[in-house]
């Protein structure tokens, strides 16, 4: 199947090898958390809600006395995908992305300045079209910004693959499933550091190195955009304010 | 949820029993409701209502199966609700099966009538293609993504305008040549039948909080209540299904009182409902 037609060089939805989906990023969807935020990117749609900091639940879980306690689920609703599935609780997917998603925020949030609490965040995807994780990272960002929690940096995600030769950002759903590589990335924007980095199928060396360079210029973008959200939603509080 | 203090209590059902909730309304107002259709493009028909702050997702997927060998003439509809952990932490992990079994169970029951299919909303025979072969299967899936209180009454408006939302695409059924084969059918992509939803019910919980009874309560009010009654109604003011949840026992009187101010306030919030999907339909075109 041709993914990058040789003649125009366009992808199958008209994309630009190096052309991102269009993105769209609303703060506070979901009034009764202490913080929320709904990301999309092209065709995928998720809610990220944030509930903390809290008091601790289950002191089971809770290991290091002077540390937040950070948690994580991932969701899918059963009509996300274009063949309705019934989605079981807890299946092996959902607990990965969970603790990939759990492992990104821990490495930004300031967890030392929360000692004995407990911040939950919990996502769920309404239309999943390639990228969740990455449009699930990005929306808990928000997210937790929206519920005024102390981070190191803005954290965001961001995919790429090779196909057909061409180094691609952002697969969607089809050009994931062709069985190339995707490499998922996820950076601290301002620190420039990686705190994700996951890769199947296989790439040469050389070859990795372009499509990771793509991938974080991916981030980068995104964080752009997601400094111009948060910088719209605090004017809105500003206004409402009355000042 | 955070408790209440005694003074937050008392200011509640201080407020009921004067008629004056706390946010303003008077015990038989709903609060303002939002609805958009055609949210979901993938699934045949779906719709997000927005009551106050609870939001439900509702999206309606049609497959096609073959029709249960005791209902060779009728299709299938199951529905499914789901309550994500966005919209409470409790929900989180199996922390929503229970209320998301409990509401299922109460909205097929309004929905889908008795055992035989007997007095369903949904006319099922209108979903069997080629009788004993070919039906239509409704997968109904309803995904609860911010709660207020009133999860219900929202599910069930939800649901009523995904129905509105729904286009069943035409099927060409070409039979086969013995009884026994199964018949191709070639499913239209251009083509689509709307479905009819006037006799589609809605549900309208009444909560009990002290001496009186109120219409569509916020997470906090129910916090407080000792008993509900949620009736589901159609638009010919018809009783579809009936729910007693919570411990303290109703004087039949009561019952009969509340049966009926449900069933004048449903016609309220019907035509309301309907105007708004009305008015999201035509937005989406």
């Amino acid at each position: 199947m041709e993914y990058v037609n040789p003649l125009t060089g366009l992808r199958i939805d008209g994309r630009r090898p190096t052309e991102m989906r269009h993105l769209k990023g609303e703060i506070g969807v979901v009034s009764k958390a202490d913080g929320s935020a709904l990301f999309e990117m092209g065709n995928t749609r998720v809610i990220a809600a944030v509930y903390g900091p809290r008091e601790v639940q289950n002191k089971g879980q809770q290991m290091n006395n002077n540390e937040a306690l950070v948690r994580c689920e991932y969701s899918m609703a059963n009509f996300s995908t274009g063949d309705r599935a019934r989605r079981p609780k807890g299946d092996r997917r959902s607990t990965e992305i969970s603790l990939v998603i759990r492992q990104t925020m821990e490495a930004c949030i300031l967890t030392k300045l929360m000692p004995r609490s407990q911040i939950d965040i919990f996502v769920q995807v309404l239309q999943a079209d390639g990228g969740t994780r990455s449009a699930c990272i990005n929306a808990a960002t928000l997210a937790l910004a929206d519920a005024g929690i102390p981070m190191r940096d803005i954290i965001t995600s961001c995919s790429a693959g090779y196909l057909c030769t061409t180094p691609l950002l952002d697969l969607n759903y089809a050009e994931d499933s062709a069985g190339g590589p995707d490499v998922t990335v996820g950076i601290l924007a301002k620190m420039d550091k990686v705190t994700l980095l996951q890769m199947d199928a296989k790439l040469p060396l050389d070859t990795f190195e372009t499509v990771m360079q793509l991938a974080i210029e991916g981030c980068k973008a995104i964080a752009q955009y997601i400094r111009e959200i948060m910088l719209q939603n605090t004017k809105q509080l500003e206004c409402r304010r009355g000042s | 949820m955070v408790g209440l203090s005694e003074g937050e209590k008392q200011f509640l059902s201080g407020g009921i029993e004067h008629n004056i909730r706390a946010d303003g309304r008077t015990r038989h107002q709903f609060r303002p409701i939002s609805v958009h259709t055609g949210v979901i493009p993938q699934a045949n028909g779906s719709a997000r209502v927005r009551l106050g702050a609870t939001e439900v997702i509702a999206s309606i997927k049609a497959e096609l199966g073959k029709p249960s060998l005791l209902h060779p003439d009728k299709g299938k509809v199951s529905i499914f609700v789901d309550c994500s952990p966005t919209a409470a932490p409790i929900y989180e992990g199996k922390g929503g099966e229970e209320l998301s079994m409990e509401l299922s169970v109460a909205l097929e029951r309004c929905l889908l009538g008795g055992k035989s299919g007997a007095g369903a909303a949904i006319d099922l025979s209108s979903l069997v293609l080629v009788e004993g072969k070919v039906c239509w299967d409704l997968y109904i899936d309803a995904l609860v993504v911010s709660s207020d209180g009133n999860l219900l009454d929202s599910l069930a408006a939800g649901i009523k305008a995904a129905l509105s939302n729904t286009g069943l695409p035409k099927v060409n059924v070409v039979l086969g040549a013995s009884p026994e084969e199964q018949p191709e059918v070639d499913v239209s992509d251009e083509e689509f039948l709307q479905f009819d939803t006037s006799a589609v019910p809605v549900i309208v919980t009444l909560t009990k909080v002290g001496k009186h009874y109120i219409v569509d309560a916020t997470s906090e009010e129910e916090s407080q209540m000792s008993s509900a009654v949620s009736v589901s109604v159609n638009g010919n003011g018809q009783i579809c299904g009936l729910t007693k949840r919570g411990g303290a026992g109703l004087d039949p009187s009561v019952l009969y009182d509340m049966v009926s101010v449900a069933k004048y306030v449903s016609q309220q919030f019907i035509s309301v409902l309907d105007s708004e999907i009305a008015a999201a339909e035509a937005s989406e075109d």
